[in-house]
């Protein structure tokens, strides 16, 4: 309350056109906590930030796929690492609906591409270069997939990035939909661990890029043209026949918010967290075994800089 | 295919399976005949499909909004008890809780029942999920007294009014087998986000054993007992109350257990909604890392938890006797006291890493496993695949390819095939065997064509076939109906991608878990070890186990194919070693008494005196199948459960409840068909 009073001063005083009003400061905030580490971070760290700016923050879990009729209950209040290529059509409904709201990028900057751990570059020489692919099909081949080699894809839910990409250049490669996450990093550790050839999409920032040394198979620049005009790229035939083209990460919270806590709203709008900030914090959870908070709590105090403007900016 | 219409068949001979299975041959026939003329006859064209799974999904939207206010009003009301229990269990010092429960423990079954309360707590006090596991508990204290509430209820309207006693009975069916996952989403409309849902779903699961043991346990009340009740001039709702519920409580009370160990069984679907931090959660965390220790570890909390609550509730259903009082009293007041003298120096629970150790162990060893024994692991999956699954599901005339069997098929060795399929049933048929003769021609066929490609009348009809002879044509009419909604709605050939696998699992565990229940029937060793594996299989989340045989198998149909025996085998064992063991006194001494040596007995005393409890065993069997499809479809397989996903993930309530409809139309002419044959041996038996 000392916070509001002073800030409710700040603007009284100086008038200030960017300070927002706190709102209800007194209510929770509820940031919704999905499956993955990664947004662990982002979400906690968001949640420190509106902590010191004088709120109330509470820490909801939520299935990912899940939880948007929640966020336009408004029983979750924003949710803070959305990827443009993993989302459900009901994201798209409820904005229709105006019961929920993007509020803006994460600046997270991901990138999705076809994978495999480094030891696979021995069994297939040519490596990361694309059109080495070609001849050591046989290599990834199973018994599911003979003649041609085996590409684990995405679960099918989250759409079928890799099979577009076999398609689009012409790749001897079936793809496989691995079913959920947890199947696609089993895949990983066996593969690392068995020394066996394997050829995954996979994005990044991700813990596993560094825990199993995941390359990125080297393609054509995922540029618009391709996507539409079958007659760019090396398959003059096919649209698809590049890199995959780049996923956003942005925000999304319950319409009401802005109303609520004006201040929280701007807050979270302008909050952004880089890649080099992200991965170190996951590797220190997953790799290292440290707990949520106290790696945040550590990047908060040695990082003031990289946030304490945004919450200024929207307090003072 | 002339050959096989033109079958000479004596009239006068034959039987109505001979009859059913001949009319199949002849579809199968006609359809493989007309193959290249008509391809619709092969596959349900595209244009002929409803949009089915819209219409759904409009009439839905219609009426869950229609309903929303007085669900939300439910939901808000349900947050009382479920916050009460939260912050009672929570903030009960675990040397409280653990006091609790031992107490209990002694005061149903005496000091072993003491023992096994204790040891249970302390291990999910070292497991460092303490806190996780009260947010499940409390989960569970409020959906089961729900859970209770309605089966009971339902119960007892059927018992009061027996016509509406079938249709309860298809509710109930309808409650277990369309999968939880499929009416998530509608759920969340519904009742808003948060535990309430995992709640709501649980109970949904976990009222119908409740139901159907008040049911039976009414049913069974002797009517001298009844008779005495009316006399005394009870008002109907007297002599329900007080005379027949309190006489059938020992079958109400089997219920009770059934409907808790229902309720645990769902504890990691309510984690898949979140809103709670509870034990579910940690596994789907763990599992999401690929990290088999952790998951296992967290995992066998809510084993450690079932085992408890399914002895100690045992015992209310089956004992009598309590023991003393005073050493309840002496538990809780060292517990009491322990708290206070120690209040200062006890750790917080989520702070323990006791196991933290074993479950690195676990894992690494997983790896050494894998490493180790690739190369002849890889080699069983192989031909696995090449040689049953793959065949199975496409059919021999494009599974056998150079690659797999090391040469073509031709359509003259489908010619061949069949000619000798021919013959065999000719053959069998000149030995007085038609049927037989004629189900092995149908199943060469299926061979042939795989359980994928099947002609879409070739199913229909087998499955009228079949149902006629299980059941009567009323059986017929409704395998036949409900197949067609499937047809029409335009998951046929999902539908068909799941029936080969589960049809593949079956198969399996009737020939392997009915082995294992011989061998634990004739040698009670190897029941002392298989039973503990069967309690653990049976309870523990089945996510756990998709880790380490992913890490072992792959992504793809095999590891699906394991997942789905690991579970459903168990049901089969355990009925197939009841029906062997218990032979009536009687029959076992006549046999005896006649000389019969110890084999003579199994095959020609044991073995026909069990097979309508190893019946209802398969039964059990085929519907774990089906329920374990979904769960298979996280390691990546086709079919059914693959839709289930999509919608949960597209929010799509239509598809997702179309697709959980035809899965419980799979598992419910399957349940029906098993049953009518059930029905037809203890007839024979004459029980």
């Amino acid at each position: 309350m000392k916070k509001l009073s002073v800030s409710l001063l700040a603007i009284a005083v100086a008038g200030s056109a960017h300070a927002a009003d706190m709102g209800a400061v007194d209510e929770p905030i509820k940031l919704a906590i999905n499956e993955w580490t990664g947004q662990h971070v982002t979400t906690h760290v968001a949640g420190e930030m509106l902590k010191a700016a004088g709120y109330n923050v509470e820490y909801v879990t939520a299935g990912m796929m899940n939880q948007f009729q929640a966020l336009a209950d408004g029983d979750i209040d924003a949710t803070l690492e959305i990827w443009s290529s993993n989302v459900s059509d009901e994201y798209a409904k409820k904005v229709d609906e105006g019961t929920v709201v993007e509020i803006g990028d994460l600046g997270l900057n991901a990138k999705e591409g076809i994978a495999y751990p480094a030891h696979v570059a021995d069994l297939c020489p040519g490596l990361p270069a694309w059109e080495a692919l070609k001849e050591c099909a046989q290599v990834f081949a199973t018994a599911e997939t003979l003649p041609g080699g085996r590409l684990v894809d995405y679960p099918a839910d989250w759409g079928t990035p890799g099979a577009d990409r076999m398609t689009g250049l012409e790749l001897p490669f079936k793809a496989v939909p691995a079913g959920s996450e947890g199947a696609l990093i089993a895949e990983l550790r066996a593969s690392t661990e068995r020394k066996s050839p394997l050829l995954i999409t996979f994005w990044q920032p991700h813990w596993a890029m560094s825990a199993y040394d995941v390359q990125f198979v080297e393609l054509p620049a995922g540029e618009e043209a391709c996507f539409n005009d079958p007659s760019w790229g090396p398959n003059p035939n096919a649209i698809n026949d590049c890199d995959f083209s780049p996923s956003r990460i942005f925000k999304a919270g319950w319409s009401g918010m802005a109303d609520k806590w004006p201040a929280a709203y701007e807050i979270l709008t302008n909050y952004q967290l880089a890649v080099e900030d992200q991965q170190p914090m996951m590797g220190a959870i997953d790799v290292d075994g440290g707990a949520v908070e106290e790696v945040v709590a550590t990047w908060m105090a040695e990082n003031e800089g990289k946030w304490r403007p945004v919450v200024d900016a929207a307090t003072q | 295919m002339t050959a096989v219409t033109d079958l000479p068949v004596p009239q006068a001979r034959l039987t109505a399976g001979a009859q059913a299975a001949l009319i199949t041959v002849i579809v199968g026939a006609v359809c493989l005949a007309l193959e290249g003329v008509a391809p619709w006859l092969v596959k349900w064209p595209t244009a002929w499909e409803l949009p089915a799974t819209q219409w759904v999904g409009a009439f839905l939207d219609w009426f869950l909004n229609g309903i929303k206010p007085a669900m939300r009003l439910f939901s808000d009301l349900m947050t009382y008890p479920m916050d009460a229990a939260n912050y009672a269990l929570g903030n009960t010092p675990w040397p409280i809780l653990i006091g609790i429960v031992t107490a209990l423990g002694w005061y149903l079954g005496g000091l072993p029942m003491a023992a096994l309360g204790f040891i249970g707590l302390s291990f999910v006090l070292a497991s460092g999920y303490w806190a996780e596991s009260m947010n499940t508990l409390a989960l569970v204290a409020v959906s089961v007294p729900v859970a209770l509430i309605m089966g009971g209820a339902i119960g007892i309207l059927a018992n009061e009014v027996p016509r509406v006693k079938v249709f309860v009975q298809a509710v109930l069916d309808i409650m277990q087998t369309v999968p939880t996952f499929a009416y998530l989403t509608p759920l969340l409309l519904l009742f808003g986000f948060g535990p309430v849902v995992g709640l709501i779903a649980s109970a949904i699961y976990a009222a119908p054993p409740m139901a159907r043991n008040v049911m039976l346990g009414l049913e069974r009340v002797e009517s001298e007992i009844k008779e005495a009740a009316i006399m005394s001039g009870g008002t109907r709702f007297q002599q329900l109350f007080q005379v027949e519920i309190p006489a059938a409580t020992t079958q109400i009370m089997v219920g009770v257990n059934q409907c808790l160990m229902a309720a645990l069984s769902m504890v990691i679907i309510a984690a898949v909604i979140g809103g709670f931090n509870d034990i579910g959660w940690e596994v789907l965390l763990t599992m999401r890392k690929a990290q088999f220790g952790e998951s296992l570890m967290a995992g066998l909390v809510i084993v450690v938890f079932a085992v408890v609550i399914d002895r100690m509730s045992g015992t209310l259903a089956t004992e009598r006797k309590r023991y003393d009082k005073r050493v309840v009293w002496a538990v809780l007041g060292f517990a009491v006291l322990f708290t206070a003298a120690f209040w200062a120096w006890l750790p917080n629970p989520s702070d323990l890493t006791v196991l933290d150790p074993m479950a690195g162990a676990i894992d690494s060893s997983l790896t050494a496993f894998t490493q180790a024994n690739g190369p002849w692991l890889d080699a069983l999956k192989n031909n696995s695949l090449f040689y049953v699954l793959l065949p199975l599901r496409i059919g021999l005339d494009q599974a056998v390819l150079p690659f797999t069997w090391g040469f073509q098929w031709t359509p003259s060795m489908s010619w061949g095939l069949f000619a000798a399929g021919t013959v065999v049933a000719l053959l069998m048929a000149w030995r007085g065997h038609l049927t037989g003769g004629l189900v092995a021609l149908i199943l060469i066929g299926m061979l042939e064509t795989g359980i994928a490609n099947l002609p879409w009348p070739f199913v229909l009809t087998g499955a009228a076939a079949l149902g006629w002879v299980a059941g009567g044509w009323r059986l017929a009419a409704l395998s036949v109906g409900l197949l067609c909604t499937i047809l029409v709605s335009g998951l046929w050939e999902r539908a068909l991608l799941s029936l080969y696998l589960s049809g593949a699992a079956v198969f399996s565990c009737a020939v392997l878990g009915g082995l294992i229940g011989l061998a634990s029937a004739v040698w009670k060793p190897v029941w002392t070890i298989v039973r503990p594996i069967c309690d653990m299989l049976q309870t523990i989340p089945l996510f756990v186990f998709l880790i380490p045989v992913l890490m072992v198998f792959q992504i793809g149909e095999f590891s699906a194919f394991l997942a789905i025996c690991a579970y459903a085998i168990v049901p089969m064992i355990r009925y197939t070693r009841h029906g062997l063991v218990n032979t009536p006194e009687e029959m076992m001494e006549a046999a005896i008494s006649s000389g019969a040596t110890e084999w003579q007995i199994m095959r020609d005393v044991r073995a026909p005196y069990a097979a309508p409890t190893i019946l209802l065993g398969l039964n059990q069997t085929i519907l774990y199948a089906f329920a374990m499809l979904v769960i298979a479809a996280l390691i990546g397989t086709t079919g059914l459960g693959q839709s289930i996903y999509l919608a949960l993930g597209q929010a799509d309530v239509g598809l997702g409840i179309s697709a959980g409809a035809a899965m419980a139309i799979l598992a419910l002419i399957a349940d029906r068909m098993v049953q009518g044959f059930a029905e037809e041996r203890r007839k024979a038996l004459g029980l």
